[in-house]
């Protein structure tokens, strides 16, 4: 317990401090939120006027924390591009869509290596741990992109099996959504799996090597005995952390798949916002994203602790 | 008497890209029903190699060529997988050297020890943990409920290893195989895990292997012994008698005594001396934690090194006897208290001679960096006082050109000397110098020492565990106990005239040759839980303890006389005796 609210209390501070990088980073980028709101052709006194209004004269500080209250509250202002729609809206429409995808790209990525990585590990230096490690290798060289430019030819124009550019929301079906999300999870996935099974199978073979394992052996135990009852546990500590910066990549890679797929999340919003230099929407995305990822974080500490009991005693 | 074990003509070897590399060659012994077998030898004799054949826990890449193992008449090598699992954990267990690694971190204790009961039983779940609790209580483990929920990393070494016994004993097997079960711990618990092992022949009748490298465990536990050198039996024989009269000259170099310091220094001249010093290790610093944990790792003490003397300083593990080591040589920075030094900056020599050389250079390289940072600039001159000092410490020049890892242990602590000695100081501590060595390695290694304390007058704190080497090299011994110094004297005096209870204790544990290891009772694994109070440090141990003990920390008093001090850190010192 002492240990998660430590965590807790980490978790809460490294959220502020990104938030305050975002904030002065979104700060210090030239263009100017009353210049944009009146357009090119209002006068200095005008533009004054509504920087006094819009409490873009105060300093720094007091706009981050009257920022951060409105954060807080689920208020990110308003877009541009979107004619003053409230950010918190167009997230609310586009947040779970991405969410839903990358949750789908880790699940196949886990139901995928991990098994992968058991079997290489068992059957490593023979052929069917070569044959895995190549094949997975060369998942892992396709770029994602690509790869989604693929399955579209595949799956979407060849076998007809979605349709390219037709999205199916959330809120229309549940399941026709998944079935469309399904193509960019698998194109955001298949590269990342190689990694996952490269780093299981390492860390089960170099455990195998331990003491405790011949002390499982001596018992009388099975091969199979000492691998799942013994050995696994200990081998997926390490994977866990690497579980962890694989979904910080993940969000990254679905803004571009979202682009490939015609998928409306997050990324696709991202990518439009910043060319329309909506930087309201930028901000809130960037904090969204860094928020997810450090909490992500904070989870797998969590989880670490159930797997492994010694890092309560730490 | 029947025998439980065959051994016959067994050969084993690994199979390497260099070709045949035999380990074992055509042995042949057997272990009667309740002997308690001993294998002796160093390191790559074999021993450890049998057990494991035995085991069937071979490497993959190991072959036996042939030979048979017959254990109640059916022999093992013929034995398939399943039938062999059968009698793994079962017929046959075994308990490995190291307690630390040979559980799994992950997994409960109960769990643990309860395994083999799951795969050889039917045991229902309620009946195993009856059972488990029964086999924790017959190895002395304390509250044996509330621990069997604990995990291993929350015992200490001695306490693993009872685990490891409980688990091993749990289906009551014929045979257990013990693989150098104690070298991993203190003195003072390896005489408990010996006293358990005795009681659990005892009470159980059940056959031992007990494999060691260690000739007086052995004699204090065996009835037999077999000596190994290279994959061969050389002798064989009752274990006092072959002890006591070597036939076999390898098994005479095993037995050769620790070397004797005939060196007496003249002088008492402090060269280092030590006033109210108080290490501290700082503990989880965390960035919210309310206030900078430190623990407290040596309180408060003052001693003075001689000129010229080896003085060894003794104690368990976690007494604080290395970090005062680190402390002296600089590498620890976080004390109060003042060390004054009347020579150079003194340089160590650390136990593991395989982690503490930097395995990319070669020796040339790695001897030549003291002379530079010394600021010896000519590279002729350098590479001259390397060469000497190669062959000053048993080595020779082409050594320059090789690496740490084509180097053998005890070569490896002669060039940790060697660059001890490079640095130009006077003053060396060697923080357990010998005990990652063999038996026969290390009275090369001590000679070493011995050698360049007399040639080159070197002041020596030698720190060690093995309080047989202790009394052959030093001159005089401190004794510390939870980070302080209960104890100081000359090496005679204290072993002879031992005053505190502690000393008394650790000298009690040692195995000089004399007598055999008694059962222990059932109650002998007791913890002592650490007393934070203002009394004596070793009140919660002490036999003697009285009220003064518990409220008043005893200051250190002169037993002996003016010239000859012995100074104690107990009330009851002149009552003990």
């Amino acid at each position: 317990m002492k240990y998660f609210i430590k965590k807790l209390i980490t978790l809460i501070i490294t959220l502020l401090f990104i938030s305050m990088l975002t904030f002065a980073a979104f700060s210090v980028i030239p263009g100017d939120a009353s210049l944009t709101k009146l357009g090119t052709d209002a006068s200095p006194e005008q533009v004054e006027a509504l920087r006094e209004q819009m409490g873009l004269n105060d300093p720094m500080p007091v706009r981050y924390v009257r920022w951060l209250k409105d954060a807080l509250r689920g208020d990110f202002g308003e877009s541009y591009q979107y004619n003053g729609t409230a950010v918190s809206e167009l997230l609310a429409q586009r947040l779970p869509v991405t969410v839903v995808l990358s949750v789908m790209a880790l699940i196949i990525i886990l139901a995928l290596s991990i098994p992968l990585g058991i079997i290489s590990a068992k059957h490593s230096g023979k052929w069917l741990d070569t044959f895995i490690s190549q094949v997975t290798q060369i998942t892992m060289a396709i770029p994602a992109f690509f790869l989604g430019i693929l399955l579209t030819y595949i799956f979407g124009l060849v076998l007809q099996w979605f349709q390219p550019g037709k999205f199916v929301g959330l809120d229309e079906s549940v399941s026709g959504c998944l079935k469309y999300l399904i193509y960019p999870a698998i194109a955001i996935a298949l590269p990342k799996i190689a990694m996952v099974v490269k780093f299981l199978r390492n860390s089960v073979l170099s455990e195998v090597k331990k003491d405790y394992v011949r002390t499982a052996y001596s018992k009388g135990n099975t091969k199979n005995g000492v691998l799942y009852k013994h050995v696994l546990k200990n081998a997926l500590i390490p994977v866990i952390t690497f579980v962890a910066l694989i979904i910080a990549e993940i969000l990254a890679g679905s803004i571009i798949v979202e682009q490939v797929f015609s998928v409306p999340g997050m990324g696709r919003l991202l990518i439009s916002s910043i060319s329309n230099r909506d930087y309201p929407v930028v901000q809130a995305i960037v904090t969204y994203i860094t928020a997810i990822v450090v909490i992500i974080n904070f989870i797998v500490d969590i989880l670490y602790q159930l797997v492994d009991p010694r890092v309560n005693a730490q | 008497m029947k025998n439980i074990l065959e051994i016959k003509d067994l050969t084993v070897g690994f199979c390497e890209n260099t070709g045949w590399h035999q380990v074992l060659n055509k042995i042949s012994f057997d272990i009667g029903e309740g002997e308690i077998v001993g294998i002796v030898g160093e390191s790559g004799s074999g021993k450890s190699m049998t057990a494991l054949t035995i085991m069937h826990l071979l490497a993959e890449n190991a072959v036996i060529k042939e030979g048979e193992i017959l254990f109640d008449g059916q022999d093992l090598l013929k034995c398939g997988d399943d039938r062999m699992r059968c009698v793994q954990g079962n017929d046959i267990s075994m308990i490995f050297q190291e307690p630390m690694t040979s559980l799994n971190p992950v997994q409960k204790i109960g769990t643990q020890i309860g395994e083999a009961l799951r795969l050889h039983t039917n045991l229902n779940n309620d009946e195993i943990q009856k059972r488990v609790i029964e086999s924790m209580e017959n190895v002395g483990l304390p509250k044996p409920a509330e621990l069997a929920g604990k995990y291993p990393y929350q015992l200490s070494g001695g306490m693993r290893q009872r685990v490891m016994i409980a688990m091993a004993s749990i289906c009551s097997p014929k045979l257990l195989i013990a693989d150098e079960p104690t070298t991993a711990l203190d003195v003072t618990v390896q005489m408990q895990i010996l006293k358990l092992l005795r009681r659990f022949h005892d009470e159980t009748g059940t056959s031992i292997l007990f494999i060691s490298h260690d000739l007086n465990v052995v004699r204090a536990l065996c009835d037999r012994v077999i000596v190994m050198y290279r994959g061969d039996i050389v002798e064989t024989g009752d274990a006092v008698e072959v002890l006591r009269h070597p036939k076999h000259d390898y098994t005479k170099t095993l037995v050769a005594a620790i070397p004797k310091n005939t060196n007496v220094p003249v002088e008492k001249n402090p060269v280092v001396s030590v006033k109210n010093l108080n290490v501290y290790y700082n503990e989880g610093r965390h960035l919210f934690s309310a206030s900078k944990k430190k623990k407290h790792v040596i309180k408060n003490i003052s001693f003075d090194i001689y000129d010229g003397e080896i003085l060894g300083v003794v104690g368990e593990s976690g007494c604080g006897k290395s970090t005062l080591g680190k402390t002296l040589t600089g590498l620890n920075r976080d004390y109060t208290g003042e060390i004054t030094m009347a020579c150079k900056r003194p340089q160590m020599v650390f136990q593991d001679p395989f982690g503490s050389l930097n395995p990319a250079k070669k020796l040339g390289w790695i001897m030549e960096e003291p002379l530079k940072l010394s600021g010896i600039r000519d590279k002729k001159s350098r590479i001259a006082m390397v060469d000497q000092m190669l062959c000053q410490i048993g080595l020779d020049e082409s050594y320059k050109n090789r690496y740490a890892h084509e180097l053998s242990g005890g070569q490896r602590q002669r060039v940790s000397i060697g660059l001890a000695l490079l640095a130009g100081t006077k003053f060396i501590v060697a923080d357990e110098p010998v005990s990652a060595l063999d038996v026969t390695v290390q009275s090369q290694i001590l000679d070493l020492i011995l050698d360049i304390h007399q040639k080159q007058n070197v002041t020596m704190m030698f720190i060690s565990h093995d309080l047989n080497v202790v009394r052959g090299i030093c001159h005089r011994v401190i004794v510390m106990y939870l980070g302080e110094i209960v104890e100081v004297a000359e090496v005679h005096e204290i072993y002879e005239h031992p005053r505190h209870p502690y000393t008394q204790l650790l000298l009690k544990a040692i195995l000089n040759g004399d007598g055999r290891v008694p059962a222990g009772t059932k109650n002998s694994g007791k913890t002592t839980e650490e007393v934070n109070n203002e009394g004596c440090a070793y009140y919660p141990r002490c036999p003697y303890h009285s009220d003064e003990c518990l409220f008043h920390r005893p200051e250190m008093k002169n037993a002996g006389t003016d010239k000859n001090p012995h100074l104690v850190k107990c009330y009851h010192m002149l009552t003990v005796d």
